[in-house]
C-alpha cells in the first residue's frame, strides 16, 4: 500500500482509504493521455490536459472510476457506469491486518449534491467504524452529516436535501457486523454454495409491498421498485438503521454493493454464481471486482456501480 | 517563461446556454536573451503637394531624421518618398541600408532632399514597403507612415494591395493635419496589425516618430500568433484584442489543422495585451464540463504559452448568472469604440438625434470604466452634462482635429480598474 500522499498519518499505511483525510489512496487508472474519449467515442483522443481533443470534453473525473486495493484482505471498485454523467456512489474501505471496515453509499439523484451527500456519508461512516463504536453508531454519525449539508453551501440544498443510502460492516476476528438505510445491499456468499444469502432487506417500496403480500414478480416491474422508503438525510427525520451479525462457519465471501451490480442479478444463485466465478477466474481480488464492475457495465450500466469484496475464511 | 497567458472567465454556464466568454490576458517580459532575429524597418513619408501647407514638410523631415536616429546598429532599412508613386529616397533603389552611424547620417542628408509635389498613393507606397522587406526573410519587419491626405487611387486599389500584403509587415499610421480619413487610415493599421493616430500640429511629429521607432526597437518576437482550438461543432464567434485598443482579428482567421485557427498578432515586445475571445459550443448537460477553447501563443510552431476556456453547465443560476468582471468590462470597451464611431458617422451625415443618442452612451460607458482619456475627448464633441445618466449635447462647432483625434482614439482601452 502506497502512503496516503494528502495526509501523512502512519495510520493510513496499510488502509487502501486514509483514515485521518478519508482520501482515496488509489483513485483507479489514471487518464492517460490517448485513452478514448467516453463522451464522443473517439479512439485515442484524450490530450494531456485530461480534455478530449475532439468533442472538449472532460475525459473523466477521479471519481468517475475509483479503486481501492487492500491485496488478499478486501477491495473495492465503483464505477460511474454508462448512463450518469457522474458517479454518486462513494465507498470507504480501511484494512488493519485482517480486521475491515467497509461503507458503501449510493446518492439519491433526484436530490441536490447526491454526490456529496454519498461522499460525506461513506467518510463520516468510515471514520466513526474506526472508532470501534459499532456499526449502528457510524451509520447515525452518517446521517448526521448528511442532514448537515442541507444547511451549507449551495442554497439549492435545503430545498432538495441531500441524500443518500447506506451499506456499512466491520468485520473483527471473523466476525461480520453490519447496519444499513436504504437499498444498498451487503451479501454473504459462501464458497461452493449455490445462493447467497441477502443479509440487508431494502427500505425500497417493492420490498414493502412484497412483505405486505404483493407478488414479487408484479412488485418488482413495477417503476416505483425503486422507490426507497428510508435514507440518510435532512428530510428523512431519525434515522435507525437495522443492523444485524454474522459469524460463518465456512469460507465464503461479503459483498458490499449498490444497487448498480445487484438489479444485474436479483436472484441469489445468479448472484452467487456471478460472485464466485469473479473471484475463482481473476488473479487478484481488486481485478474480481473489477469484472463485476464490468460485467454491470456491459449489461447496460444504467446506474452507477459499486462493489467491495471482503473473503473470510 | 517569456510568456504568459491567464484567461479571466465565468465557466459556469446555465443548461442550454451556448456562448462562451473569456478575456485572456498575454504578457511578455520580452526577455528572450534580447533579439533573437534582425529587424528592418522602412519610413514612409508622403510628399504630395498639399505636405506644403503649414509647415508640415520641415516638420515631416524633422521627424524622419529622428526617427532614423532611433534606429539600432545592425537593422536594415529603407526610406520611401511617398508622391503618385513610389519613390525609394534612401539607399539606391530596391535595397537596404544597414544601420551605422555612416548609413544614418546619409540617410539624414537624403531627407534634407524631400520636397513636396505629386499625389497620395498610399498603395503603392505599401507595395514598395512590402518588396522592399521581403528580402529580409526572418526579421520582425516594421514600418511607419505618415499621410496627410486621402488617398489619389483608384477605388480598390488600396483594398487589393492590403489582401496581397496584410500580415507581412506591422505598419503604425500616422495622419498629420485634417485632410486625411481616419478610416482609411485605420483599415491600413488593422490589415497591418499597427496603431493609428492624429498628429494634429507638425511640431508634434517628431515625438511621434521617435516613440513609434523606440518601440518598433523594443520588439523582441517578430510574427506573434494567437492559436485557437475549439471543439467539434463548436464555432468561433469573435476573436478582438481588447486593451491597448481594440481591434477585431476575426477575419483574419487561417485555418492550421482540425478545429484549430491561427490569428496574428504582430511583433511583440515586452508588453501586455488583452484579447476577448467568444466560443459558441453545443450545449452540455447539468455537471457535464467542456473545454471551449485553447489558447495557445506560438511563434512559428513553438508554442511560447497556453490557457484553457472551459464551459461548466450547472442548474445553480447563483452560479451561471454571474459575470466575470473582465469580459463585462472589456464588452462595453468595445461597445463605447463602436458607439464613439457610429456617432461620428451619424453627425457626419447630419443625423443629430442618432448622434446624440451614441454620444451619450459612449459618455456614459467611458465614464463607468473610468476611461478617463476617452471621456476628455468625447468632451470636445459633445457637453457631457450628466455623465452617470449619458446626457449630453452636441457641441455646435468642433474642432476638425478633434474629431478625428476622437475617432481614432476612440478604440483605445484602459484595464480593469486602472485609472488612467
Amino acid at each position: 500500500m502506497t502512503d496516503c500522499p494528502h495526509c501523512t498519518d502512519e495510520r493510513a499505511a496499510g488502509a487502501a482509504f486514509c483514515e485521518s483525510c478519508g482520501r482515496p489512496l488509489a483513485t483507479g487508472a489514471p487518464l492517460d493521455v490517448g485513452t478514448d474519449c467516453g463522451a464522443c467515442g473517439s479512439a485515442g483522443s484524450v490530450a494531456t490536459d485530461g480534455y478530449c481533443d475532439n468533442c472538449g470534453m472532460l475525459a473523466g473525473r477521479p471519481r468517475d472510476h475509483a479503486e481501492a486495493d487492500a491485496g488478499p484482505v478486501a477491495a473495492a471498485v465503483t464505477d460511474r457506469g454508462v448512463r450518469h454523467r457522474r458517479n454518486e456512489d462513494a465507498m470507504w474501505l480501511a484494512v488493519r491486518g485482517t480486521e475491515v471496515d467497509v461503507v458503501v453509499c449510493d446518492g439519491v439523484s433526484s436530490s441536490a449534491d447526491p454526490e456529496v451527500a454519498s461522499g460525506t456519508a461513506a467518510e463520516a461512516a468510515g471514520k466513526a467504524l474506526a472508532l470501534e463504536t459499532g456499526v449502528a453508531a457510524a451509520v447515525r454519525a452518517a446521517a448526521e452529516a448528511v442532514a448537515a449539508l442541507a444547511g451549507t453551501g449551495d442554497p439549492r440544498r435545503a430545498a432538495s436535501n441531500p441524500a443518500c443510502t447506506i451499506v456499512a460492516a466491520r468485520v473483527r476476528e471473523g466476525e461480520i457486523e453490519y447496519g444499513w438505510v436504504g437499498d444498498s445491499r451487503a451479501y454473504w456468499v459462501p464458497i461452493g454454495a449455490e445462493r447467497a444469502e441477502q443479509l440487508t432487506e431494502d427500505d425500497s417500496w417493492a420490498t414493502h409491498v412484497i412483505a405486505m403480500g404483493a407478488d414479487p414478480q408484479a412488485a418488482w416491474n413495477n417503476p416505483q421498485a425503486h422507490a426507497i422508503t428510508a435514507w440518510l438525510g435532512a428530510d428523512f427525520g431519525v434515522v435507525e438503521p437495522r443492523t444485524g451479525t454474522l459469524r460463518p462457519e465456512a469460507p465464503g465471501v461479503l459483498v458490499l454493493c449498490s444497487d448498480g451490480l445487484w438489479n444485474y442479478y436479483t436472484e441469489p444463485a445468479a448472484f452467487a454464481e456471478v460472485v464466485l466465478a469473479s473471484v475463482r477466474e481473476n488473479a487478484d481480488l481488486v481485478s474480481a471486482a473489477r469484472a463485476l464492475v464490468a460485467l454491470a457495465v456491459e449489461a447496460g450500466g444504467a446506474d452507477n456501480i459499486t462493489v467491495a469484496l471482503i473473503p473470510i475464511v | 517563461m517569456a510568456y504568459t497567458a491567464e484567461a479571466f472567465q465565468n465557466e459556469f454556464l446555465a443548461l442550454g446556454a451556448t456562448e462562451v466568454n473569456a478575456i485572456v490576458t498575454v504578457t511578455s517580459s520580452g526577455a528572450e536573451g534580447g533579439r533573437r532575429t534582425g529587424a528592418s524597418e522602412i519610413i514612409i513619408v508622403d510628399c504630395s503637394g498639399s505636405m506644403q501647407a503649414e509647415g508640415r514638410m520641415p516638420a515631416a523631415r524633422q521627424a524622419a531624421k529622428a526617427a532614423v536616429g532611433c534606429i539600432d546598429d545592425g537593422v536594415h532599412f529603407a526610406i520611401v518618398a511617398g508622391v503618385s508613386t513610389a519613390q525609394q529616397l534612401y539607399p539606391a533603389p530596391g535595397e537596404l541600408a544597414v544601420s551605422t552611424p555612416e548609413t544614418r547620417a546619409q540617410a539624414i542628408g537624403a531627407i534634407d532632399r524631400l520636397q513636396a509635389s505629386g499625389g497620395t498613393a498610399i498603395g503603392a507606397w505599401l507595395k514598395l514597403a512590402h518588396q522592399l522587406l521581403a528580402q529580409r526573410p526572418g526579421d520582425i519587419k516594421h514600418a511607419i507612415l505618415l499621410t496627410d491626405g486621402e488617398n489619389g487611387e483608384y477605388k480598390g486599389y488600396l483594398e487589393s494591395v492590403l489582401q496581397e500584403i496584410g500580415g507581412s509587415f506591422t505598419c503604425d499610421c500616422r495622419g498629420v493635419g485634417t485632410n486625411w480619413t481616419v478610416p482609411e487610415l485605420r483599415k491600413v493599421a488593422n490589415a497591418l496589425l499597427g496603431t493609428v493616430d492624429i498628429v494634429a500640429r507638425p511640431e508634434d511629429l517628431t515625438a511621434s516618430f521617435t516613440q513609434m521607432m523606440t518601440a518598433a526597437m523594443g520588439k523582441t518576437s517578430g510574427d506573434v500568433q494567437l492559436r485557437i482550438w475549439t471543439p467539434v461543432n463548436a464555432r468561433v464567434r469573435f476573436v478582438k484584442q481588447v486593451e491597448p485598443q481594440v481591434t477585431d482579428l476575426t477575419g483574419k482567421r487561417v485555418e492550421d489543422g482540425p478545429r484549430t485557427g491561427r490569428y496574428p498578432l504582430g511583433a511583440w515586445g515586452a508588453e501586455s495585451r488583452d484579447y476577448h475571445v467568444c466560443v459558441d459550443v453545443p450545449a452540455g448537460v447539468a455537471g457535464d464540463e467542456m473545454l471551449a477553447a485553447r489558447v495557445s501563443v506560438v511563434e512559428g510552431e513553438t508554442v511560447l504559452t497556453q490557457s484553457l476556456v472551459r464551459a461548466v453547465w450547472t442548474e445553480d443560476s447563483a452560479l451561471s448568472t454571474r459575470i466575470n468582471r473582465q469580459v463585462a468590462h472589456y464588452t462595453g470597451q468595445a461597445e463605447l469604440a463602436e458607439a464613439i464611431q457610429a456617432g461620428i458617422e451619424a453627425r457626419k451625415s447630419g443625423d443629430d438625434r442618432t448622434a446624440t443618442v451614441k454620444f451619450g452612451r459612449a459618455a456614459q460607458l467611458a465614464h463607468e470604466s473610468g476611461n478617463r482619456a476617452t471621456e476628455e475627448l468625447l468632451a470636445t464633441v459633445v457637453e457631457i452634462e450628466d455623465a452617470a445618466t449619458g446626457t449630453v449635447r452636441l457641441r455646435r462647432k468642433v474642432d476638425a482635429a478633434d474629431e478625428m483625434a476622437l475617432d481614432t482614439r476612440s478604440t483605445k482601452t484602459v484595464r480593469v480598474g486602472r485609472a488612467q
